[in-house]
């Protein structure tokens, strides 16, 4: 790797830092893809469909339909781009972009995978090496900034049924905001530290003593409030085919609306390496205490695709809900029940368990 | 860095201010607490950056924006006939406030130590320490501070409510 990096014109931290950002971002854009593809074999499946299966590279090459998603993004870089008449041009470009750019970013403090030792120097894989102070305050606050894509979607497509998407959704997002970081703090008071790697640490590899297991109400309220987040079906309020179009992006067109919905997967991406991260012990393998570095990614991985197959399973498992009861859910049920985990877990240690 | 933030903060504090498009304005703003949050960084307190991007930009501002969208102002209004006094009045009042905080920065023990060489590079801010400052040193400050919050919430509710 020193030999890359000198041929470069690199210090070997500075090569490290690229190779990793490249791979997490790549890797977190073509998972977000490919789950687009996931999404309509997922539902097609749930629905006794066949789904997309037919694209096929220069006729011939299928992969089980996995070329669609070469197809669309075919379709999409020809499509003709329009701006409505009315929209406040400049934000209608940035929008795409401002919902994007979160839903990227949000990843770079989780651990992929195990830390290895090359040569006496200590190589984290995530993008921020532990320590840096922000730990798990910053996927919260990133998470936090994905509200103003939608919002700027909405308003500037100035369109009725757009701004009413947007603001649905942006209501919802705020609301369950608290509901999810009391669920965190929990976290961070059992745990004695906000760092994802400390995190990951505490829970240790038995599945026994990972947060789900003691936190199963933490586990729930966070869960649910990651399906509003990210905007996904049961919560989905930015959309509603049925009232209000397709809500925030009705106006968007060719590759800005291909930016929103990788936007919306990038995001359940993040959503479920957060789940894995906080409750199911990151990159842990069950049982093995000290795994290789590829099984401990392999491990993340398949924990990740999991909760990102269980986004998927849940929309076309459940229906949408009407406004106020999301509204009632979340300020009712959800903020509630994560007060009460955390107070629970508060005497819970003062009584030094 | 500081120069990139710096500049960051004073444009979005510009556009806002120049700007007539109100979500425009909302947005300048954003930028400007960015740019606050990035200086907090550089100042070694990741938590305070992480907490101004948490608590400003993901909650206050996007109510903010959507209490503007609720209201559906697309024009922009006209501002009053203004006085030309009202001028006069605020640009003195301005330049006693920059005079106020200069003087104050500057007699600020930190930017002292700051003179003295060799003096400790600042720990960064942890969580942890944060608790601790708020709950054994501030804790009266925290407490009325709690207390006000709940009173405001209780109000809000009240006004907002009026048959309970």
């Amino acid at each position: 790797m020193d030999k890359l990096a000198s041929l470069l014109h690199m210090t070997p931290a500075i090569f490290w830092m690229v190779v990793k950002v490249v791979i997490v971002f790549s890797a977190i854009m073509l998972l977000a893809s490919v789950w687009t593809w996931v999404e309509r074999r997922g539902s097609a499946m749930i629905q006794d469909r066949i789904g997309p299966n037919r694209a096929a590279i220069f006729g011939k090459i299928r992969i089980i339909g996995l070329a669609q998603l070469l197809a669309d993004g075919i379709k999409f870089f020809f499509k003709e781009d329009l701006v409505p008449e009315d929209a406040n041009k400049g934000l209608f470009w940035l929008a795409p972009f401002l919902a994007f750019v979160p839903a990227l970013i949000g990843f770079a403090v989780i651990p992929f995978g195990r830390s290895f030792e090359s040569g006496g120097v200590t190589y984290y894989l995530s993008v921020l090496d532990p320590g840096n102070g922000m730990g798990l305050l910053y996927p919260m606050a990133i998470g936090g900034m994905a509200v103003y894509g939608v919002l700027l979607a909405a308003w500037s497509s100035n369109n009725k049924w757009s701004i009413l998407g947007g603001m649905r959704a942006s209501a919802a997002m705020v609301s369950y905001e608290i509901g999810m970081s009391l669920a965190v703090v929990t976290i961070f008071m059992t745990t004695g530290g906000y760092d994802p790697a400390e995190v990951i640490k505490t829970q240790g590899h038995l599945p026994w003593a990972w947060n789900i297991v003691r936190q199963p109400i933490g586990f729930i309220v966070f869960f649910t409030c990651m399906f509003a987040e990210t905007n996904r079906l049961p919560f989905d309020f930015a959309e509603g085919e049925s009232e209000i179009v397709a809500g925030f992006n009705t106006e968007y067109g060719s590759m800005k609306f291909s930016l929103l919905a990788l936007a919306e997967y990038s995001h359940l991406m993040t959503a479920s390496a957060l789940v894995a991260t906080l409750y199911f012990g990151g990159w842990q393998v069950p049982f093995v205490q000290n795994p290789t570095v590829m099984l401990s990614v392999a491990s993340f991985l398949l924990k990740m695709l999991f909760f990102a197959w269980v986004f998927v399973w849940i929309r076309w498992t459940l229906p949408r809900f009407r406004y106020d009861q999301l509204m009632h859910l979340g300020w009712k049920v959800m903020l509630p029940l994560s007060m009460a985990n955390l107070v629970f877990h508060a005497w819970r240690m003062s009584q030094g368990h | 860095m500081f120069i990139t933030f710096a500049l960051i903060t004073l444009l979005g504090a510009l556009g806002m201010l120049l700007q007539k498009n109100v979500i425009v304005a909302g947005l300048c703003m954003v930028a400007t607490f960015f740019g606050v949050a990035g200086l907090f960084l550089l100042l070694a307190n990741p938590v305070a950056a992480a907490l101004q991007v948490i608590v400003y930009t993901g909650a206050i501002m996007v109510l903010v924006l959507f209490v503007i969208m609720m209201l559906n102002s697309h024009e922009e209004e006209k501002a009053q006939s203004t006085r030309p006094i009202q001028r006069w009045v605020s640009v003195v009042l301005l330049v006693l406030l920059a005079i106020g905080a200069v003087k104050l920065v500057m007699s600020s023990p930190g930017v002292k130590s700051l003179a003295a060489s060799g003096a400790a590079m600042p720990q960064a801010m942890t969580l942890q320490k944060l608790g601790t400052a708020l709950f054994a040193d501030h804790l009266l400050g925290f407490e009325v501070a709690g207390l006000l919050l709940l009173a405001a919430m209780i109000g809000a509710v009240a006004l907002t409510k009026r048959n309970l």
